[in-house]
């Protein structure tokens, strides 16, 4: 007994150290290692230290491809470091068990770089994705859109034009299948890229009033009959489409297939460039293009889903929490962003955050559409918020109910029913706080009702 | 006989790492894991206990039946086809065929590779990409011969046909391992039997039939065993194969348990699922040993 209570003291009692004068103001912020890596974040946490010296801030960087595993126990410890970049940990989960600090109070101060409060220069909605109770738990350090990726140089060599309607796109769809292409690339081992094509085609369906019944998870949202021709759409492009093989390939896989022509567009997020960067050829003009209107539809073709990625947030239990919100300001603020743009190849979150000169084609054509999206000077941009709220529902109803409906294992009718008895049996689950949702005004988004 | 003192102290020295190692790696995770089990929690907020409505959901979870058939499916399927495949090599091997050193080596081969490596090795044979052997062989195959109407190329690895084209990979990585273990098992019958046999006209297989593989029945109900247990903890195969994503087509109860536990944070879940899985094992070895005791023949 005495050896199982010393392993259960020890086993707590393990914490990496950063090293770094403890004298100091130390700030550590751990950045999961993917596609954008660590050295922007270093260089950027180097530069702050050097300029709030005199403060005794000292923000450390590190980055690790596993950093949910890495800083998971930590916070259980109470030992997290101060600032955390890593969506794959549960941070709803952590909002409603208060492990997690508000930004609202240095969202209220001016921005670094203009005389405008920060939380006035983000995107809308880009601030959205992680508020409970009018705080904001969450900064967003870049901005994703969801878009249609085809190669510029190859629609040229066969005559393609981009399509602006859905009937024009599955024109365009039976052109490339005539000249020997497949038409669509699609990362078939991962469902969950299906949803975002979905959420786009339920609001140009249904409109904005629809994706506002899907997050206040309405009963029956998902079976509307807007939201039946969404998914029906859906199925019948995997089914007409997507190339041949494409259910068993991974992200990396299909997208290999796109940046090598062998399959002429792919939907994707604005991180498809970066994530295939040593692998897109010269000559390849990497451009995308909204998901097209649908006729009939109640939805303004021009709006499209994105919001706010690469969180980063701020532990309740860190160290100096003043110094790490600071940070996360000058992080994302309007001098950083041409220079994380032109570094990393991402879009800032703020309002003018990202110059189009700042960034590569590829990215110049996303801002594009974030332009041609503008009613009255507000970007329309939407999102469905139940993928991160209801992890639960995510992992054993939406992507396998998505799954099904792309191998055609469910009908359109089946897939709108599982997801609606799996959002039913969320609202009736105890344990899951579902925070406020605000609803967007279809009008200001150019969608009369 | 009375054991010394210093008997006793050389018997403590020599267990107490051991010891030390199962206490900590083994005993003290699985208490927690069971006091887990008991438990709601979420990892971050303070657990709340609540018996064994776990266990309740778990069977009452259509998740957890599927996840559990598919482990059953794997254990019959690849587990029959390995070992009955081990004793055809073993026996072949046995009769002493030309180059059988060979033939034993390149059958052991795939046990040695991590079981990482092997499933993404077989990713690469089923691709569905240009690097697919497999569907390029279809294709060859397509243009060659008159080959009936069938859509090229096959998504093997796609989530509907995941679980059947798991089967061949685990036969080929399991297979030299039997092989090995009962042909060691068929050298140490004397080869007298063998001659008699020989004498009185019994064919090859019915010398197998009647005399290798009763005499080998104990090792080849130990290698049952080994699989049930390999079989019930498998997780690499389905985890890698499905790019760490699997759903309800392709579960395992092991890859469930992760799930539960890493991705949606229901650790009591999660736990209840290791704690069956637990059970499972143990009354599969315990039941297939019982079996075996009473069969053993000695020679």
């Amino acid at each position: 007994m005495p050896l199982v209570v010393i392993f259960l003291r020890w086993d707590g009692a393990i914490r990496p150290r950063i090293p770094g004068n403890e004298r100091l103001r130390s700030v550590e912020v751990a950045v999961f290692e993917g596609g954008y890596g660590i050295t922007w974040h270093q260089k950027t946490a180097a530069e702050y230290t050097a300029a709030h010296a005199g403060e005794g801030a000292n923000v450390n960087v590190w980055g690790e491809p596993r950093m949910a595993e890495k800083v998971k126990p930590r916070i259980l410890r109470g030992d997290p470091p101060s600032l955390i970049m890593d969506n794959r940990l549960p941070l709803w989960l952590m909002i409603s068990t208060g492990k997690l600090l508000p930004f609202d109070e240095v969202l209220d101060r001016p921005a670094y770089g203009s005389d405008l409060p920060w939380r006035d220069l983000f995107l809308p909605g880009t601030l959205d994705t992680y508020t409970s109770g009018g705080k904001v738990y969450a900064i967003p350090t870049s901005f994703g859109a969801w878009a249609c990726w085809y190669d510029a140089r190859q629609f040229r060599e066969h005559g393609l034009s981009v399509p602006r309607t859905w009937y024009e796109f599955e024109a365009l769809c039976r052109q490339i299948d005539a000249a020997g292409i497949a038409p669509i690339a699609y990362q078939g081992k991962y469902p969950y890229y299906a949803w975002f094509t979905y959420i786009s085609l339920l609001q140009r369906c249904g409109g904005l009033a629809l994706i506002n019944r899907v997050n206040a998870m309405e009963p029956g949202a998902f079976s509307d009959p807007d939201a039946l021709k969404a998914a029906g759409m859906l199925q019948d492009l995997a089914r007409r489409y997507f190339q041949k093989g494409s259910l068993a390939m991974s992200h990396t896989e299909s997208q290999l297939q796109f940046v090598n022509n062998k399959a002429a567009m792919i939907f994707c997020g604005v991180w498809l460039e970066n994530e295939q960067r040593d692998t897109i050829r010269p000559g390849f003009e990497l451009r995308c293009f909204n998901v097209p209107a649908v006729e009939g539809g109640k939805g303004n073709p021009h709006v499209f889903n994105g919001l706010g990625t690469e969180f980063v947030f701020m532990p309740t239990e860190g160290r100096n929490p003043d110094v790490a919100a600071d940070f996360t300001r000058y992080m994302v603020s309007l001098e950083k962003g041409p220079d994380m743009g032109a570094s990393i190849g991402v879009i800032s979150p703020l309002r003018g955050g990202c110059p189009p000169s700042a960034v590569s084609p590829a990215l110049q054509s996303v801002l594009r559409m974030l332009d041609e999206s503008m009613v009255d000077g507000t970007p329309g941009i939407f999102n469905v918020r139940l993928a991160e709220l209801l992890l639960e529902w995510q992992q054993q109803v939406m992507i396998p109910s998505l799954a099904g409906l792309l191998h055609g294992s469910l009908t359109p009718e089946e897939f709108a029913r599982r997801l609606d008895k799996g959002i039913a049996a969320a609202r009736a689950n105890p344990d899951i706080a579902v925070p406020e949702f605000k609803p967007y005004d279809p009008e200001i988004f150019g969608e009369p009702q | 006989m009375k054991r010394t003192w210093e008997q006793s102290l050389f018997i403590a020295v020599f267990l107490t790492p051991a010891f030390l190692l199962f206490t900590v790696f083994v005993a003290v995770p699985g208490a927690r894991a069971l006091l887990y089990s008991l438990q709601k929690w979420d990892g971050l907020s303070k657990p709340e206990w609540v018996g064994l409505s776990n266990f309740a959901a778990l069977f009452r979870d259509d998740l957890f039946r599927i996840a559990l058939g598919h482990n059953v499916f794997l254990t019959v399927t690849a587990g029959s086809a390995t070992i009955l495949l081990a004793l055809f090599f073993a026996a072949v091997l046995h009769r002493r065929v030309r180059g059988s050193a060979i033939f034993r080596v390149a059958f052991f081969f795939p046990n040695v590779i991590a079981s990482v490596a092997v499933a993404l090795l077989w990713l690469l044979l089923y691709s569905t990409t240009d690097f697919g052997v497999l569907n390029g062989f279809l294709a060859w195959m397509k243009e060659t011969v008159d080959w009936p109407a069938v859509s090229l190329p096959i998504p093997f690895t796609g989530k509907p046909y995941l679980v059947y084209s798991v089967v061949p990979m685990l036969v080929w990585t399991a297979t030299g391992f039997y092989m090995v273990l009962f042909l060691a098992a068929m050298e140490g019958i004397p080869e007298s039997f063998y001659e008699v046999a020989e004498l009185e006209g019994v064919s090859p297989f019915g010398q197998f039939w009647h005399i290798t593989l009763p005499l080998i029945r104990e090792v080849v109900v130990v290698g049952v065993v080994f699989l049930v247990i390999g079989s019930l903890k498998l997780f690499e195969a389905i985890w890698i194969m499905d790019n760490e994503w699997p759903s309800k087509e392709t579960h395992v109860m092991a890859t469930l348990l992760y799930q539960k536990v890493f991705s949606e944070y229901n650790v009591g879940y999660g736990s209840a699922v290791a704690v069956l899985m637990f059970v499972l094992v143990f009354v599969a070895t315990l039941a297939t040993l019982r079996f075996s005791r009473r069969e053993a023949l000695e020679y």
